[in-house]
């Protein structure tokens, strides 16, 4: 690909895609706000696993309870 | 930067997200729709690039720079939208009081090119869209993505070659 090819391909692309407007028409802010209000702080689901394998984990050998009770 | 604030976001205090979000909001979206060329949609990924950065706040180090990790996470989210968009929803593009077109393009012409080049995978469209339409400087372009300017030159090249490829077998020659 020569450099004239390359202009040449942009000229073409630059007729083909007119400007964009790049303005921000309004204050995103109370969007964002109402969004954060909406979306309650999940758990995520690895720690929902690591629970359910602690719970198992437990049931299976009881005496690590002791173990972990005495690492707290 | 006021390291204070980005501090007080870090930990998750809302004020210091509000400061942020209006003093970024307008770079971010104006990033954005150089990339998606639709304004509705900028406006959606601007919403969700925000919600983004408010949610990875602890991953964000107070001593970095804040406006470019917007970017990227702005890019990544502007990259995944052309993913899922089809070609054909591509050729909206709203002129901003935009000079009248070049009539030596024709019309046909320009929507067949503008399919072509909304056809080219994700990257690459990026890549070119920012270089060569919106003329942005190559560092800015590679710290938007996260690599070199290098990697973003090819990324340009391969765009260039594939739709010149697609345009010659259309028998579209630009001139």
């Amino acid at each position: 690909m020569t450099e004239d090819d390359g202009r040449k391909m942009r000229d073409a692309l630059k007729k083909s895609f007119p400007p964009v407007n790049t303005a921000l028409r309004r204050d995103l802010w109370p969007q964002v706000l109402r969004r954060l209000e909406d979306r309650p702080a999940r758990v995520p689901w690895y720690d929902w696993a690591l629970v359910g394998l602690s719970a198992a984990m437990f049931l299976a050998f009881p005496r690590l309870i002791l173990v972990f009770a005495y690492h707290l | 930067m006021d390291l204070d604030l980005l501090q007080r976001f870090a930990i998750g205090e809302i004020d210091a997200f509000e400061a942020l979000t209006r003093q970024f909001q307008g770079e971010i979206y104006s990033w954005i729709v150089r990339i998606v060329r639709d304004s509705g949609a900028a406006e959606d990924l601007t919403l969700e690039t925000l919600w983004r950065i408010y949610r990875a706040r602890h991953q964000f180090r107070p001593d970095g720079n804040f406006g470019a990790w917007a970017r990227r996470i702005a890019t990544n989210l502007a990259i995944d939208h052309l993913r899922r968009k089809r070609p054909e929803e591509g050729l909206m593009t709203e002129p901003a009081g935009a000079p009248p077109p070049d009539p030596l393009v024709q019309q046909e012409t320009r929507t067949k090119i503008q399919m072509e080049f909304r056809g080219l995978p994700a990257k690459l469209q990026m890549a070119a869209t920012l270089a060569l339409i919106e003329e942005q400087p190559y560092e800015e372009i590679a710290d938007a993505l996260g690599t070199s300017v290098g990697a973003v030159k090819l990324r340009v090249f391969r765009a260039v070659r594939i739709l010149r490829k697609r345009l010659n077998r259309l028998g579209i020659k630009p001139a």
